[in-house]
């Protein structure tokens, strides 16, 4: 238990599996890590007016707790991009808030489908797949995530 | 009530005959008797009538029919919109074509610009204001989107949803709540005006008005004037009694006092203003001014202008008789009447009279369209609400339905059919073909466009969602995804025998497939084997696999029904529905992320509260790099298999993916093609499965073609999920081989069944490339 618990907050471990409603999981494990990974190298798509727009709206919602709207304005900009990664991947984001660990996974998924599969995004979408997989009580699938998250910054993205 | 009667009636008479007293002392008892008796029948009565009215009035919990919402377009810069889709759904959701667009709901095409003033809409996450914009396009684009009131660009702007269906309370009264303070001032002394002029001031009976109506009546030798107050036609309203006898209307008076007793004016006339006939539309009644105003002006009543006001004040006295798209003329001189009425009363100058008067009646052509263009999706919403909520509530508790349907497609989805069935005939299949169509946004499920019928006015068995029939080799690609799961031993190149086959069945009779040409075609590829739809090879590729993997597969894609595990599955003697099948290959097109087919994202109260939300949720299946193998080569089968004619009726040269199915007989013709971002399934065939001539590419393929040779297309998306990769083979021998070298293809591989042989000029070419990699790692020179 100790080691499994190790990877995660200790505020967390102390109590349960659950992390405490304002574990902010989502910064400390996903944005932040997938931001000092990146150091400077970043590969986004084209960016489209109006789905920019919506995950700037979204991302408000994010911020003050509405993950509801969060996720229907997500969903608006995924009926405009479906394949944008970096909505995908907020959406993942926004599900680890509400703690829908499968949709979070199912989302970072699909977002590394689609996404660069390299960079920052591609370290976002494996650390969300591992703190998914690590809730959902699958602890080597998690490590395993863990890791292709730090290979996203060496690893050259694979020709079409 | 009426016992009672009985019972005091002998008492009466009993005494009576026993009195012997004196005149004045025998007249004084007799009149307190008779109060008595008058006393004790009439207050039960009156406390009985007490009981019903306000019991009536205080439970009065009006039936308000669902109203069900399309998608809401977006519009913004890059949007795959051209101006006649946009006036389609303009007008889908009852925006008016205008020269000068000057008021909410009016629009204005000019070439490659349009001009739309949203209403104001409470969308489920929030209200909008009402918004002017111009739109440009550059072909079949929106290039760029701009506030006319400040010049502004923006962009994103989502348009009001149409409103396509209401599903109404069982007595068929359709009704919008309005609340006094909402309604123009006019409307509610005008009303007074017109109808009850003492209305501030009786106490539910007018003697006045019954005076002056008597008189009236007897100087023109006809009932010409009605005295009846604004709280007995209320009364009349409620309990819809038409009948006139004198019992009725000393009821109907006791409770209009009793009603004006319990209840203050305001509640009263809130309850008239929303309960008042006033149409009728097909075999809904309209009731009430809110309902009233969007059925003949297609306005909310708050935006009414005084001729309108007058119009609809008018219709309260038969609004068949004086219906103004019926009795135009009639109509006009009612208003005319009640706008003089309105001047006669200080309620308009004489000046705001004669310019109302100046004008037509405003009414629009025809109610907005409800429900008949739509009724097959709205038979999917229902059926998807049904899950959820009882039927009872859906017809009368006024929710509001948020939907997928977009207008534009569901009018070429319907068109294709129709026209689609039309041109068949013309080629010499059967007159009484029918059809099917749905068509779904791959990435989201959303169901876009549902056809049931070929004629988009009846309304009975929906083929769609009902019609289960046997799909043919549209279950092909299954047994060929299951295939190719076993990577150790299989790629699209693999050979297979497409040569006779006889198999014995559970009940002891033997089955032997035949190909369509009626040959067999030897040894062939996998690739050759499924874009050619060869049947023998099949069924000896699905026996390989095992048919219970198949059914397995298919439930695991969301078939519910069940599924023979014999082996003439592999060649589609399954019976599935025209939108199961849109399940399936939902999630093929959308590269192994499955989603739930959906009609309906919310459903919210009349007030606004959200009820209901069904959010995207994806699953991925597994082994998805075998599903993007499959993709690529159901894009073979347009390019080079049995749909090889589709580019061609499409007039486009854009990547596609299909595949055709044909039953037995002839008797089903199927074809399901997707997209980048659409997948639709189309089907043809004879209601009573009589052999109809039809195959997948010569009937179901031309409908679906109907329907995307009208919209816009974009290429299947063939990119590759980690674990699979497209390798340059030599197509003959399946060989790996290198670009340019001769017969050299490119083809998607799941990883571990690539070939590991390789043609001589592939060789060379990878020791080329070898040589050239350590030059660059390694050598100054590249």
């Amino acid at each position: 238990m100790v080691m499994a618990c190790a990877p995660l907050l200790l505020a967390a471990c102390a109590t349960s599996w659950e992390p405490a409603p304002d574990e902010p999981v989502v910064e400390t494990r996903v944005r932040q890590p997938a931001q000092q990974d990146s150091a400077g190298t970043q590969v986004y798509p084209l960016r489209n007016p109006a789905v920019m727009e919506l995950l700037t709206t979204a991302g408000a919602a994010e911020q003050r707790g509405d993950y509801e709207q969060a996720a229907a304005l997500l969903e608006r900009a995924l009926r405009i991009q479906p394949r944008n990664p970096e909505v995908l991947q907020q959406m993942a984001e926004v599900q680890l808030h509400v703690r829908d660990y499968q949709q979070a996974l199912n989302f970072a998924v699909r977002s590394y489908d689609v996404g660069p599969r390299v960079g920052e995004i591609c370290s976002r979408n494996w650390r969300t797949i591992s703190v998914a997989r690590e809730y959902l009580g699958d602890r080597s699938g998690a490590a395993e995530a863990e890791r292709r998250a730090g290979a996203c910054m060496s690893t050259k993205p694979p020709s079409l | 009530m009426a016992r009672q009667r009985k019972k005091k009636t002998p008492k009466k008479g009993r005494r009576k005959a026993a009195s012997t007293r004196r005149w004045p002392a025998r007249l004084w008892r007799v009149f307190l008797l008779l109060f008595g008796i008058a006393a004790g029948l009439l207050i039960p009565w009156v406390l009985y009538l007490d009981y019903q009215v306000t019991s009536e009035f205080e439970g009065r919990k009006w039936d308000l029919p669902s109203r069900v919402y399309a998608r809401a377009l977006e519009v913004y810069p890059g949007a795959l919109l051209t101006p006649p889709d946009l006036a389609v759904e303009l007008q889908a959701a009852g925006y008016h074509e205008a020269a000068q667009v000057s008021r909410p709901g009016q629009y204005r095409l000019a070439g490659d610009r349009a001009e739309v003033f949203r209403r104001a809409f409470r969308f489920q996450d929030g209200e909008v204001a009402p918004l002017h914009l111009r739109i440009r396009f550059a072909g079949q684009v929106v290039q760029s989107l701009a506030n006319v009131a400040n010049g502004e660009s923006l962009d994103l702007v989502r348009l009001e949803p149409a409103e396509i269906a209401s599903i109404y309370p069982l007595q068929k009264e359709d009704r919008t709540l309005v609340r006094i303070e909402e309604v123009p001032p006019l409307l509610v002394t005008g009303l007074q005006a017109v109808e009850d002029r003492n209305f501030k001031h009786h106490p539910g009976i007018d003697l006045h008005g019954i005076a002056r109506a008597a008189w009236a009546n007897l100087r023109a030798g006809r009932a010409v004037q009605g005295g009846s107050t604004l709280t007995q036609q209320l009364v009349k309203n409620f309990f819809l009694t038409q009948d006139r006898t004198v019992i009725r209307k000393v009821n109907e008076a006791l409770m209009a006092l009793l009603l004006e007793l319990n209840y203050d004016k305001a509640e009263i006339l809130e309850a008239y203003l929303n309960e008042v006939f006033l149409g009728q539309q097909g075999a809904y009644a309209v009731h009430g001014f809110g309902r009233a105003s969007e059925f003949y002006f297609d306005e909310p009543v708050a935006r009414l202008r005084p001729h309108q006001v007058a119009l609809l004040i008018g219709l309260v006295k038969g609004p068949s008789y004086y219906n103004p798209r019926r009795h135009p003329e009639r109509a006009r001189q009612r208003r005319d009447l009640v706008l003089a009425a309105f001047e006669e009363t200080g309620l308009l100058t004489p000046e705001q009279a004669r310019a109302a008067a100046a004008r037509g009646l405003g009414v629009t052509d025809s109610p907005r369209h409800r429900g008949s263009r739509y009724h097959a999706f709205v038979d999917l919403v229902q059926r998807q609400l049904a899950q959820v909520y009882a039927e009872e509530d859906l017809r009368t508790e006024g929710l509001r339905i948020f939907t997928t349907l977009s207008p534009s497609e569901q009018e070429k989805a319907q068109r294709a059919v129709t026209q689609g069935l039309d041109d068949l005939a013309q080629r010499g299949l059967p007159e009484t073909l029918q059809g099917a169509l749905v068509m779904a946004d791959i990435a989201s499920g959303e169901v876009r466009a549902l056809v049931g019928d070929r004629d988009a006015s009846r309304r009975g068995f929906n083929r769609a969602i009902h019609g289960r029939r046997q799909i043919g080799s549209v279950i092909k690609p299954l047994v060929y995804l299951l295939a190719l799961e076993h990577s150790d031993d299989y790629n699209l190149l693999t050979p297979i025998e497409d040569e006779p086959i006889t198999l014995r069945q559970p009940d002891g009779s033997t089955w032997s497939p035949d190909n369509y040409d009626g040959r067999s075609h030897g040894t062939v590829t996998l690739l050759e084997a499924l874009t050619r739809s060869y049947n023998q090879a099949t069924v000896r590729l699905g026996l390989n696999i095992g048919v219970s993997h198949l059914v397995n597969r298919l439930t695991q894609l969301g078939v519910s029904a069940e599924v023979d595990a014999v082996p003439s599955a592999f060649l589609g003697a399954v019976e599935l529905t025209p939108l199961e099948v849109t399940q399936i290959y939902q999630s093929i097109a959308g590269s192994g992320f499955s989603v739930p087919l959906r009609s309906v994202i919310a459903v919210e109260t009349a007030e606004g509260e959200e009820l209901m939300r069904y959010p995207l949720r994806m699953m991925p299946q597994p082994r998805r790099e075998a599903i993007s193998v499959l993709n690529y080569a159901l894009t073979r089968v347009v390019e080079d298999g049995t749909a090889r004619a589709l580019p061609g009726l499409l007039g486009k040269s854009v990547t596609l993916a299909g595949k055709t199915g044909t039953t037995n007989d002839r008797r089903d013709s199927w074809f399901v093609g997707y997209t980048r971002n659409r997948v639709a399934v189309a089907w043809v065939g004879e209601d009573d499965y009589s052999p109809a001539g039809v195959t997948g590419s010569n009937a179901a393929m031309r409908v679906w073609a109907r329907l995307f040779r009208d919209l816009p297309i974009e290429s299947v998306d063939l990119r590759v999920p980690d674990g699979a990769f497209y390798l340059w083979v030599d197509a003959a021998s399946g060989r790996l081989s290198a670009e340019g070298c001769p017969g050299a293809v490119q083809i998607p591989y799941v990883d571990g069944s690539e070939p590991r042989d390789m043609t001589a000029c592939g060789a060379t070419a990878l020791d080329r490339d070898k040589e050239s990699l350590w030059k660059k790692w390694f050598g100054k020179d590249d």
